[in-house]
């Protein structure tokens, strides 16, 4: 995927470039707004990761704002040291696609960087989800393994279903938590981990091939591939 | 003088003054007007009808006839009150209780007022009516002034007396009430004043008589309630800042610096930095519940208030927590009595009630037992409980356990940062209502209570 990061603390900027470009993607660098909305406006990118707070007192929802006037539709990353939820809503009013704040892990910037990706580039199609011999069926609402049917709980299944719209991508557990509980904050115990190991315990029996995996620091992925 | 004045009570009591004032002597010259009229044309008439009496008498029964009736009235007179006088045409006089006619008198009919001499006794202040008989005989008719005198002395008296009384009782009163408002305000005063100097702990006096200072007090004090605790928030939050941000800090320090001096093998190096990280990690959660406990106390979230079914969000909290509960084997049950609508923040009851859950499982034994149960009150208001039978919190360390950073002796080697509770407590309060740490014997009752005007007030 093409990237282009509009953050002026120059150390941020260095460790996320590598750390995307290490993951297979290219990127492109603006330490200032005026030079991101001019690259923004001039190519199209897959992703913007967008910095609020930039030189020149300038806001990055500014720049947001101006780009989605100008017809652009990219998928932006909102990156604030700014956390009140109040702020959250304006980054996502204003035209931002998620919402990170500082200091944030790698993991969960990449993960999310993946997912809007993969959200613009409508990886969809019809009403069913595959991966391997595992399958969804939206409309019906059912899951079968090969042959064998699979009987989940309404929050099993939407857990599910995410994992499945993001398979092969790394997915956070604070992703989890937002888009399948709706949860903004984060449990003490390990409340997530649990629900992943139940649900592997019903999509994974003993002769199957495992398709959850653990990613260390990171969060779950679910793939097909070894 | 002059301070005197500016005080309100003052000034509220000399106006009224003036205004009672002002009624007495509009009353006093109303009635001094009727009194005058009435009694001084009354006095007239009275005069003009005695001479057509005598004058009667006269065509009647001639001088002599005259004479006689005059003296007879005279006789019956005990006091000076009338004054008769009968003269020839050349003002001898024939008949009547003057020795002459008196000089004063103008010619011409009418009436005059003079001071004339009777025969027996002081001069009297007369109101003489003159009267012209056929054959040129005189006749006077008079009444004596200084008949109503002393009544009217007794009426300037007690006129004056009232006013004066007025006066009195006004301008003691005045101070009276000033100095009574001085007092209470001089109390509020120097309470302030030992605030304002550093003693939040001093608070205005309030009885229970529930008059305005009372209440206005009380309303000061619940102020001052708030600002303590927000301002011990203040202090707390930069203490807990100091002590526990410093030990993760100081962790974290050590071991960079450790790898920095010592330069192990990679396999080491990469252990010691991933322990690093998680003491970021660490530092960072304690900021973010310390970024969220403020904005709570800012009550700014309330703007994002709907209405919300408490039983709903609970039940989905206990779904979320019913897997982990099962992997540690604790019974884990909800109960609700239907819907329990409240106004709030979804997010924020589900957080809190997540942090009271979390505690429960944190706390009890294996094979334990947590009871969330979600009841309507009788009054409205909206109780949720997380009920457990783990060892409980201490009756000690109960009012310190929303406290930032307090972490009882029985939680000392569980994971947590002594931020769960204070964050429930503070989302209590912004929905106007309380956290209360009851005992469940054995074990700990924690309860949301969240009053019925939280409800209603966002409608």
């Amino acid at each position: 995927m093409k990237i282009l990061i509009v953050e002026d603390n120059e150390r941020v900027a260095q460790f996320v470039t590598k750390g995307l470009r290490e993951a297979g993607h290219t990127v492109e660098h603006a330490a200032n707004g005026r030079d991101g909305l001019f690259l923004a406006a001039s190519e199209p990118h897959d992703v913007i990761v967008m910095d609020r707070m930039l030189p020149g007192n300038v806001d990055g929802l500014g720049i947001i704002e101006a780009l989605r006037q100008a017809g652009n539709r990219t998928p932006i990353l909102i990156l604030s040291a700014l956390d009140a939820v109040d702020e959250r809503i304006k980054g996502l009013r204003s035209g931002g696609d998620d919402y990170l704040t500082k200091p944030f892990a790698f993991g969960e910037l990449l993960a999310r960087v993946d997912a809007l990706g993969r959200r613009s580039s409508g990886a969809e199609a019809g009403h069913t989800l595959q991966v391997g011999d595992l399958r969804m069926d939206l409309l019906s609402r059912r899951v079968t393994r090969g042959s064998r049917a699979i009987t989940l709980q309404p929050r099993e299944f939407k857990l599910l279903e995410y994992l499945m719209r993001h398979a092969d991508q790394v997915v956070t557990r604070t992703m989890l938590l937002e888009a399948v509980w709706e949860y903004n904050f984060d449990p003490q115990t390990n409340v997530v981990d649990v629900h992943i190991s139940k649900l592997r315990q019903k999509i994974e029996h003993e002769s199957e091939a495992p398709l959850v995996r653990t990613v260390r620091n990171a969060g779950y992925m679910m793939t097909e591939h070894e | 003088m002059n301070r005197l004045l500016r005080s309100s009570p003052v000034t509220w009591a000399l106006g009224y003054l003036l205004l009672g004032l002002a009624a007495l002597v509009a009353f006093a010259v109303l009635l001094w007007y009727a009194w005058n009229v009435s009694i001084f044309s009354g006095r007239e008439e009275i005069l003009h009808a005695d001479a057509q009496h005598l004058a009667d008498v006269f065509a009647r029964e001639g001088p002599q006839g005259l004479k006689a009736h005059i003296d007879s009235r005279l006789r019956l007179q005990i006091v000076g009150e009338r004054t008769l006088l009968l003269t020839d045409a050349d003002y001898r006089p024939l008949a009547g209780n003057l020795a002459a006619w008196p000089r004063e008198i103008p010619d011409g009919a009418g009436t005059h007022a003079v001071m004339v001499d009777q025969l027996a006794g002081q001069p009297v202040h007369t109101l003489l009516l003159r009267t012209t008989l056929p054959g040129g005989y005189h006749l006077l008719v008079g009444r004596d002034l200084g008949f109503y005198l002393p009544l009217e002395r007794k009426f300037a008296w007690g006129l004056t007396a009232a006013i004066t009384f007025l006066f009195v009782v006004g301008v003691a009163g005045a101070v009276l009430i000033r100095r009574q408002l001085l007092a209470r305000v001089q109390g509020m005063r120097t309470t302030v004043s030992a605030i304002m100097a550093g003693d939040l702990r001093r608070r205005l006096p309030a009885a229970d008589s529930g008059d305005e200072f009372d209440t206005l007090s009380r309303t000061i004090n619940g102020m001052l309630d708030h600002i303590e605790r927000l301002i011990h928030g203040v202090s707390d939050v930069s203490n807990s800042i100091a002590h526990d941000l410093r030990t993760p800090l100081a962790e974290l320090r050590s071991r960079l610096e450790e790898l920095t001096l010592t330069r192990p093998e990679p396999a080491e190096t990469f252990a010691a930095i991933e322990a690093a990280v998680a003491d970021v990690d660490r530092v960072m959660s304690i900021f973010a519940a310390l970024l969220r406990l403020a904005e709570l106390d800012t009550g700014a979230r309330r703007s994002g208030f709907v209405e919300v079914d408490a039983a709903r969000v609970a039940a989905e909290v206990v779904e979320f927590y019913e897997p982990a509960a099962e992997q540690k084997g604790v019974a884990f049950s909800f109960r609700a009595a239907g819907a329990a609508p409240v106004a709030g923040d979804p997010v924020l009851l589900a957080q809190a009630l997540s942090n009271l859950i979390d505690n429960s499982l944190k706390c009890v034994p294996e094979r334990g037992a947590i009871v969330v149960c979600v009841d309507k009150r009788a009054d409205g208001s909206v109780a949720i409980e997380v009920a457990d039978n783990g060892p409980g919190i201490a009756a000690a360390d109960k009012p310190k356990a929303t406290e930032r950073f307090f972490r009882g002796d029985a939680s000392r080697n569980t994971p947590g940062v002594g931020l769960g509770l204070s964050i429930v407590d503070a989302v209590a309060r912004l929905h106007g209502g309380a956290l209360e740490l009851l005992d469940n014997h054995p074990g700990l009752r924690a309860q949301m209570v969240l009053p019925v005007t939280a409800a209603t007030s966002s409608r």
